[in-house]
């Protein structure tokens, strides 16, 4: 009940933003973030308006997207993540959850915070379906090797039944392609935010993963699979097999 | 305190008279030393700190006065309670402990060029190679007729050198009547944070806007401009409803229109008779050329120099600075003595804790070099203040500096945040400004 | 040269191809009078320092690290700033103030910091 009327308020007050300078800065409420309910977020995500790819492609640009994101959604550096080619839901989820105060791992998140303060649904939709429509970003060079490799494609396409570890690749696609609704596309993403969210799962920081999915899974893998594991997508093209 | 002969004295007085070494110390090794830092603010604290990184063998000790540092910039926002006091101290536990530098809280007081030797107010004396200087600023009261340090201490707080005068503005501010004025008085140039008086004014108005929104802040100045002047401005203009002056409106975006009704912020600037005359601190008042503009809050930020040690070691020109040779910033006073930081006279440079914070590495590298008979590297210097005109909108001033012809050089074109910059582009800068207060006090002391 | 000479740092084995480098470099500036003496990659990458981290190394915050960072990286960030391909709030104006030669000068002192 409070989790519904706590939406319902967001919302609200969404729709009352203001577009004037004199908006207050929604990271002064020192809000915990969220973990999202499984059902609500199925219905977020049904509401998910359709996107302009026009319109998204100049958001891109004047909400300075691109200064950070890249000219063409790829990461210009390893400090930044890729969004070309990312699943449409998953984008659009990830601005709602900033928005929110839902997701916060470390003050890096404030700069996100500020960026989609005074975004509407139909904007994240519209740079979303933007970023959906760019071809994802290139494939890293392969970096790993011998007995890490196998154990890495073991874990991404087995999983690992003693540690009740579901394949990864079941969820995010066989070419790390991305799956359905929120679940991401992992391929060719930058090996530092690959790895460092993976962490911040793993450490609780980041909750967005609805019925702790994410967390779960990563709290069972080691530093060093997830060291590889980010090395390893990176190397993936994203392309279907 | 002593008179400066008398200081001078007061170090020879202590040294026997042997002969000179050619190192103060009697250190032989190549490049190995002992460098000793006076004043523990942002030039001092860098310049040991990257002493240590450029030499590790050098021994380095830093003399400040007090245990804990009370940092300058940010402490505007104690005003606001956007922070408390306490959050402007500074510790030099890491400065200590990760880079070997050997700490004397203590005061200078005696200073012998000849011998190279300093003493303190604790009865040290202390014989250095090289000596780097960074003593500050001190604030002119007696400048402004009427005004002292005692008034500054009761009734019209300068909060510039941070302290209990700041604690006293926040007091004074939050007790304010409904409807009251809060004057700030502006400084003439040069002087510590150019951007600073005008972004305190920003913060407060932001502020009682929310607690008293009837009340109204005035800036009295003695200048026509100020660093981010259009800028803030502007910002002013959007959050507050400030008119802007008609010189400055031509430059200023097409939808920018003076409402013409009174604004809750108001600058007087000297060619609308802003030059403050006198101070009539007992009814808070302040004289000017358009009359006597009355306070409910009086917030003085007096004409400043160079810190009153720099007078002491006998530093300090006519103007009440410190010349340096540009390139190292040794002094142009005494051999193996640099100055770096708010007293020093650095031409382009604004006095500014990032400027300190460049100069203190420019200066470290020298000294390093001259110790190991090397010649000082080309130097580089940079500066960037963010200022707020809220606390969601940010602005800055960003340099990049360099020596030509033997002065000190602005090098990289546009400074400012342009006019034209978008909501989002004005927002991360205020988040960047608040990263930056603590990226900042970690290079410097950490 | 004065102060140079009477230096133990002379009789030093490093001394000679020092001062081979140094003959170089000097002649180099000499047949390319329009570039001005140029700072070490390290005095440049200080002047970072207070938003970026001392030597470039910073932990998550809203500034992002520079130490590390693969020259190539590096390179194309500056000059797409400086170039005002890629907008910034503020690392445009600070580019502009860096040549390509100290820019890879800068470049090479970040790769190399571990
Ligand atoms: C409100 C405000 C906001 C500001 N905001 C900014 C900003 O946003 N960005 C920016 O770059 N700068 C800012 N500044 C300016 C910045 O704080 C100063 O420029 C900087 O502190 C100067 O450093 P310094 O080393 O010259 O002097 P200080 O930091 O003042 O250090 C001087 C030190 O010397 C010690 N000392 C003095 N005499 C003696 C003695 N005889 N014996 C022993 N020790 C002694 C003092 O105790 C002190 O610790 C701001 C300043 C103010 C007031
Ligand atoms: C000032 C830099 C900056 C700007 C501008 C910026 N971002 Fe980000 N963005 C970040 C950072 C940093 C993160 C990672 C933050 C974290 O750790 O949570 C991020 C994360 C994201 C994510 C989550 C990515 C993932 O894989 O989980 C999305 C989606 C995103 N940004 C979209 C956008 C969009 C859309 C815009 C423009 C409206 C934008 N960003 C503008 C810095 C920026
Ligand atoms: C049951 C399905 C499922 C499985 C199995 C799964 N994931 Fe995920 N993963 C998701 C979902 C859904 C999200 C989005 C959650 C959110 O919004 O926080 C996600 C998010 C991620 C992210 C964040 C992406 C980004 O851009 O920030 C990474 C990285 C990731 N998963 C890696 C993995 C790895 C590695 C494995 C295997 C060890 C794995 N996942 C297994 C469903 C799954
Ligand atoms: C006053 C703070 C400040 C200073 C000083 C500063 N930077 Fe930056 N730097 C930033 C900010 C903020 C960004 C993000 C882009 C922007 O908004 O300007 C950035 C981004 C960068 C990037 C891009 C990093 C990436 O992963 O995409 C590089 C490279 C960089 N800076 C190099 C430098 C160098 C080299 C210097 C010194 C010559 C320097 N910076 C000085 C604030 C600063």
């Amino acid at each position: 009940m409070r989790r519904v009327r706590l939406l319902v308020l967001g919302m609200l007050s969404l729709s009352l933003a203001a577009p004037g300078y004199a908006s207050r800065p929604a990271t002064d409420s020192a809000a915990t973030p969220r973990s999202p309910v499984a059902a609500e977020l199925r219905a977020t995500l049904a509401a998910q308006p359709r996107g302009d790819l026009q319109r998204g492609k100049a958001l891109h640009q004047s909400l300075m997207c691109a200064a950070c994101h890249g000219e063409t959604g790829v990461a210009p550096t390893g400090n930044w993540s890729s969004l070309a080619g990312q699943r449409a839901a998953y984008t659009y989820k990830s601005l709602l959850d900033y928005q929110r105060g839902d997701r916060h791992e470390d003050d890096r998140a404030n700069l996100m915070a500020v960026v989609v303060r005074d975004m509407t649904r139909q904007d994240m939709a519209d740079v979303a379906d933007y970023y959906a429509s760019l071809p994802p970003p290139p494939a890293a060079a392969p970096k790993l090797t011998g007995e890490t490799r196998r154990h890495i494609e073991q874990l991404v396409r087995r999983g690992d039944p003693a540690r009740l570890l579901t394949p990864c690749a079941s969820c995010h696609g066989a070419s790390g392609q991305g799956g359905n609704n929120e679940t991401p596309a992992l391929a060719g993403q930058s090996v530092g935010s690959l790895a460092q969210t993976l962490h911040d799962y793993r450490s609780g920081r980041r909750v967005t993963d609805a019925n702790q999915g994410m967390r779960q899974f990563a709290q069972r893998l080691t530093p060093d699979e997830i060291e590889a594991l980010a090395k390893y997508y990176a190397s993936l093209s994203g392309k279907r097999r | 305190m002593l008179k400066r002969r008398e200081f001078l004295q007061a170090g020879a007085a202590l040294f026997c008279a042997a002969a000179l070494p050619a190192r103060a110390t009697g250190a032989t090794q190549a490049g190995a030393g002992h460098v000793v830092v006076i004043g523990g603010g942002v030039g001092g604290a860098t310049a040991a700190k990257y002493l240590k990184l450029a030499n590790p063998a050098l021994r380095v000790t830093l003399i400040e006065a007090n245990r804990t540092y009370i940092r300058p910039y940010g402490s505007s926002e104690v005003l606001t309670g956007h922070v408390g006091m306490d959050d402007l101290n500074v510790s030099y536990d890491a400065l200590r402990s990760r880079y070997g530098i050997e700490f004397l809280f203590d005061r200078v007081v005696g200073f012998d060029p000849a011998r190279r030797r300093v003493r303190t107010a604790g009865k040290r004396d202390i014989a250095y190679d090289k000596l780097i200087v960074s003593p500050g600023i001190s604030l002119q009261y007696q400048a402004i007729p009427g005004y002292s340090e005692a008034a500054a201490a009761s009734r019209a707080p300068s909060g510039w050198i941070p302290g209990p005068q700041t604690a006293l503005l926040a007091r004074q501010l939050q007790a304010m009547r409904p409807g009251g004025r809060f004057v700030i008085v502006a400084p003439p140039s040069p002087y510590r944070c150019p951007p600073g008086p005008y972004e305190r004014a920003a913060l407060v108005t932001e502020w009682l806007a929310r607690h008293n929104p009837t009340a109204k802040v005035i800036i009295v100045d003695p200048k026509d401009s100020f660093v981010t002047d259009a800028g803030m401005q502007l910002g002013w203009h959007r959050l507050y409803g400030y008119n802007i002056p008609a010189d400055y409106l031509k430059d200023m975006p097409a939808d920018v229109v003076n409402s013409g009704r009174p604004a809750p912020i108001e600058w007087l600037r000297a060619k609308d008779g802003g030059t403050p005359r006198g101070i009539d601190s007992a009814a808070l008042r302040v004289a000017t050329d358009a009359g006597w503009i009355k306070a409910d809050v009086l917030n003085v930020i007096p004409p400043m120099r160079a810190g009153k040690l720099a007078f002491d070691m006998g530093l300090t020109d006519a103007g009440g600075w410190c010349p340096v040779e540009r390139r190292t910033f040794e002094s142009t006073a005494h051999e193996h003595v640099f100055v770096i930081g708010d007293a020093s006279i650095a031409d382009a440079m604004p006095k500014s804790g990032f400027s300190a914070n460049t100069q203190a590495k420019v200066t470290a590298q020298a000294v390093v070099n001259q110790l190991a008979g090397r010649e000082p590297g080309e130097p580089i210097w940079e500066n960037t203040c963010y200022a707020l005109a809220g606390s969601d909108y940010g602005l800055f001033v960003a340099d990049v500096f360099r020596l030509k012809d033997g002065k000190i050089a602005q090098i990289s074109g546009q400074r400012y945040l342009p006019l034209d910059a978008s909501k989002t582009r004005i927002r991360l800068a205020a988040r960047y400004q608040q990263a930056w207060l603590k990226t900042f006090t970690e290079d410097c002391f950490a | 040269m004065g102060p140079l000479m009477k230096s133990p740092f002379t009789r030093s084995p490093l001394f000679k191809p020092l001062l081979l480098a140094a003959a170089i470099a000097v002649l180099t500036a000499w047949l390319t009078p329009a570039q001005a003496a140029q700072p070490t990659g390290a005095a440049m990458a200080h002047t970072c320092a207070g938003c970026h981290g001392t030597q470039g190394k910073l932990g998550r915050v809203e500034f992002v690290p520079l130490a590390g960072m693969a020259e190539t990286e590096f390179k194309r960030a500056m000059l797409d700033f400086r170039a005002g391909k890629r907008a910034s709030t503020l690392m445009g104006h600070v580019a502009n103030g860096f040549s390509d030669s100290e820019i890879d000068a800068m470049a090479r002192y970040f790769a190399s910091v571990k």
